[in-house]
């Protein structure tokens, strides 16, 4: 009685998430499913084949990103988790205070680093070396996802590695580890949840970002989809195509953080983040 | 090993600082370039205080993240209390619907919900605007709920389930032990899902990008136009106050939280008063924000009747005070009291024409190019105007009338009038070089060219150099004009609109093509730009015209808004800002005789012998442009 009563509680956000996450997907496949003038057609789905370049182009950026994110941030959650309690605050927080400042703006910031009248390379010139062609790159464009999303890497390394059990690392040195061995074969398959939930975390936004693009790369060959997307909806006045290319890579995110999850075992709820 | 990470964490928080830095030293800097520090100077921050609108921007954010994050948490607390008592196959299928928000990448999340809103609001309850505050604020508890979620849940699983029945069977009733017992115990997660929820909240683009109409904005969507355009030092500034607030904030709840926990070490009892005094501490800081915003807020948005004018012109195209000129819309303001008017800009006319087709919105005035303007009354999106309300029509000059794109004068009325012709900078390209359009084909100049970011402007371009008429509607030369762009583009540095100003200013790229009112203005800041006509192929001669769509709803204040710019004076000081060209002589008593006798704001008969518009073309050439057009620039090769 008291059980079912308390279970109602959750009766409106079913109904809120059922119209403000469901609905409207239904709505994205009205669209791809239609044209301008709302009749059913298969042509946007047809036209997909076109951008499977793109979208492969895209998931390649977005690995590399995850990859070296994992690269750079594993030392770094390792080393904050074996700090003092103080100091893993205080560089916890140290990580998670970019995340919250405008990064349209720290993305900007990195356009005038990187500029071939930048500060980097007005620096290298009044040394007297050869200005370097930095922007405009595939490097640039994966030097600005890790930038962004380096901390999502961190956070969840961070919490994983700080629960592994000591007496695990203990016993594995008792019985005879040297201490390659005992990140090999203890701390690395048991930080193996962090690891698979920050390269969703880093995956995900990379691979559908549309800003960094456009902004570090060039129209040669760091085009991305959600560059297609934006220009499909902002100014191409194609939603109908746009909304078939938005299930697409939405299919690709799900199918991505499924292997993840398949891979992670049952990770608990709330693992990911915090 | 060891100290192998200590150097790699070190680096790495160098690198995620650096940016940061240059954000905050270009707060202090005199000059408006980024990469150049001029001088020091603390103006930015006098000017971001006197700015208004840049301030009630930060107010709306601040409101949206508030009241998003606040409604979040207190539904998303009781939702998981619901949840975690749910039979577990249930609650399975409950967080897996939690799940999509956090998975789903953010555009597909933003796309979906304005789809939503404007299918709802626009097609099937007919309103004029349905992207408004109250569908943004719809949006951002969408995405803040999974995070109060799924920091609660754990504590909830943590809890012992008897502390609560314990609780009942001493008399609470469940209401009581709720409040007493649960809440108290799942506390931490509720104010870490609170302050991540606020966070992403407050500084959200992507999803409100999408979401957001022309009523309500928020700071990052601005800032999104912003870095279309120059950014103004002032935002910088901004951004060093917010990261000092945040900083200081952050570090202030780190300390609450590190004694709390040395007390608790101390007693066990204290734990619960200490940790019931840092939530309510925070609570109460919390609330007083609220509340000053709140109040901020109800101040700057008075509840008076004010009629709210919602312009929506090209960016750059207006004059906004800068360097002694004057203010325009705040002259207009200050001429009709109780008109608020509320201006945002756009990038091109297709953008534009996007964003009106979309639905959703409420704009009074636009201001197309010819063509676009000529496609809006075919397609029946523009109103009549009434010229009664337009007397300063009158000083609109002959040659401005009876125009191909509105024959009978019904629905427009002329802004400015220019040509497009090519930009380069002298110290980078040979003068030999510049003999016509192909000078964008240049291989010498790779990657330092820029082309246009929109269809119209840039399959023009490719039209006068292969010699086709502008308004060819024959698919063969529209796919010529198409592989001509393909060829083009591993030479462009990128297919952009306003940025063209930053970019040529500070020499990041040498040649482009634009308006020549904007090279007028870029020329002015870099004395080193010169400006080119390809008088013998031929370039875009166009007007650009004041107009009132069908989804106005003050179309009184919409007429007299296109009145007050037709007076001369206005168009006067107006034009002598921004460069362009009036089509009302009247208006050049007013103007820098420099400005009047410049050949390139008001080129002679003989340049403009090869000079042609662009016309309307039937809906299935336009969409098959923009199709050839998206093609060459961007996607497959």
């Amino acid at each position: 009685m008291k059980k079912t009563n308390a279970a109602l509680l959750s009766t409106p956000y079913i109904v809120w998430m059922v119209v403000f996450t469901l609905v409207p997907l239904g709505v994205v496949c009205f669209y791809a499913l239609t044209d301008a003038a709302g009749n059913f057609t298969w042509a946007n789905l047809l036209e997909l084949r076109a951008y499977l370049p793109v979208l492969w182009q895209s998931i390649l950026y977005s690995l590399a990103a995850a990859f070296i994110c994992l690269l750079l941030g594993y030392p770094v959650a390792y080393y904050i988790s074996h700090r003092s309690p103080t100091a893993q605050k205080f560089l916890y927080m140290l990580i998670m205070l970019p995340m919250c400042m405008s990064f349209l703006l720290r993305t900007l910031a990195w356009v005038g680093l990187l500029q071939d009248t930048g500060i980097i390379n007005d620096l290298l010139a009044s040394l007297g070396l050869a200005r370097l062609k930095l922007i405009r790159t595939p490097g640039a464009v994966i030097l600005g996802m890790v930038y962004n999303y380096l901390p999502y890497m961190i956070l969840p390394l961070y919490s994983t590695i700080c629960k592994i059990d000591h007496r695990l690392i203990e016993a594995a040195e008792d019985l005879g580890c040297t201490p390659v061995q005992v990140f090999s074969k203890v701390i690395l398959p048991l930080s193996v949840p962090g690891i698979l939930s920050g390269v969703t975390m880093v995956f995900v936004p990379a691979v559908s970002t549309f800003y960094i693009s456009q902004k570090l790369g060039n129209p040669r060959d760091t085009v991305l989809i959600g560059d297609i997307i934006e220009r499909l909806f902002k100014q191409a006045d194609n939603p109908n195509l746009g909304a078939a290319l938005s299930l697409v890579l939405m299919a690709l995110v799900f199918v991505c953080t499924g292997i993840m999850n398949r891979f992670g075992g049952d990770t608990q709820e709330g693992d990911v983040i915090v | 090993m060891k100290h192998a990470n200590r150097i790699i964490t070190a680096l790495i928080l160098i690198f995620l600082y650096i940016p940061m830095a240059v954000l905050i030293v270009a707060s202090f800097n005199t000059g408006t370039d980024i990469t150049e520090f001029e001088g020091f100077t603390l103006q930015q921050y006098v000017r971001l205080f006197q700015d208004d609108k840049l301030l009630g921007l930060l107010g709306n954010s601040l409101l949206i993240s508030i009241l998003a994050s606040g409604i979040a948490t207190v539904f998303g607390t009781l939702a998981a209390v619901g949840i975690n008592s749910l039979n577990p196959k249930l609650r399975k299928l409950v967080m897996s619907l939690t799940d999509i928000p956090m998975t789903n990448p953010d555009i597909v999340t933003g796309i979906s919900l304005s789809l939503l809103f404007v299918f709802v609001g626009t097609t099937m309850l007919g309103q004029k605007e349905s992207l408004t505050f109250w569908t943004l604020l719809i949006a951002h508890i969408t995405f803040n709920l999974p995070y109060v979620i799924l920091n609660v849940m754990p504590k909830l699983k943590q809890m012992d389930a008897s502390l609560t029945d314990a609780a009942m069977d001493l008399g609470c009733t469940p209401v009581q032990a709720f409040f007493k017992v649960t809440l108290h115990e799942i506390m931490p997660g509720v104010i870490s899902g609170a302050i991540m929820a606020f966070t992403m909240s407050l500084d959200d683009f992507v999803i409100s990008y999408f979401v957001t109409g022309n009523s309500f904005i928020t700071l990052p969507v601005e800032i999104y136009s912003y870095v279309k355009k120059p950014v103004a030092p002032k935002v910088y500034a901004l951004f060093t106050l917010l990261f000092l607030l945040i900083f200081v904030l952050m570090a202030a709840m780190n300390l609450m939280q590190l004694r709390a926990d040395q007390k608790r070490k101390e007693t066990r009892v204290r734990v619960e008063t200490e940790g019931m005094k840092v939530f309510k501490r925070l609570v109460a800081v919390t609330a007083a924000a609220a509340l000053v915003i709140g109040c901020g807020w109800l101040i700057l948005h008075p509840a008076e009747e004010k009629v709210t004018l919602n312009v929506y012109n090209w960016g750059q195209y207006i004059s906004e005070g800068q360097d002694d000129t004057i203010d325009v819309i705040a002259e207009f303001e200050n001429a009709y009291p109780w008109i608020d008017v509320r201006y945002s800009t756009y990038s091109d006319n297709e953008t534009m024409y996007t964003k009106l087709s979309g639905g959703g919105i409420t704009v009074d005035v636009i201001i197309p190019s010819d063509y676009m303007v000529a496609r809006l009354i075919a397609e029946g999106m523009l109103l009549e105007l009434d010229f009664s309300n337009i007397p300063n029509y009158a000083y609109v000059d002959e040659a401005f009338r009876n125009t191909a794109y509105d024959p009978e004068n019904k629905y427009s009325v002329p802004y400015t009038w220019g040509t497009v012709g090519i930009i380069y900078n002298t110290k980078y390209v040979d003068e030999a070089d510049v003999t016509g359009w192909e000078l964008l084909w240049n291989k010498k100049y790779d990657d330092k060219i820029l082309m246009f970011g929109n269809s119209r402007d840039a399959f023009g371009i490719a039209q006068y150099l292969l010699g086709y008429d502008v308004n060819t509607t024959d698919p063969a030369e529209l796919r010529a004009c198409a592989n001509k762009l393909k060829e083009q583009r591993p030479m462009v540095q990128q297919y952009i609109m306003d940025e063209i100003f930053a970019a040529m200013e500070n020499e990041e790229a040498w040649i482009a093509t634009y308006y020549a009112g904007d090279c007028l203005t870029m020329m002015e800041n870099n004395p080193d730009l010169a400006f080119y006509f390809p008088q013998e192929q031929g370039f875009n001669m166009f007007i650009d015209a004041m107009c009132i769509p069908t989804c106005c709803q003050e179309k009184e204040a919409a007429e007299l808004f296109i009145n007050f710019l037709c007076d001369p004076w206005i168009s006067g000081q107006n034009m002598n800002a921004l460069g362009y060209s009036t089509p009302i002589s009247a208006a050049k008593d007013y103007m820098d005789p420099e400005m009047v006798e410049s050949e390139l704001a008001y080129p002679s008969e003989e340049i403009l012998v090869n000079a042609t518009s662009y016309a309307y073309l039937p809906e299935e050439i336009t969409q098959l442009v923009e199709a050839l057009f998206q093609e060459a620039t961007k996607l497959i090769d």
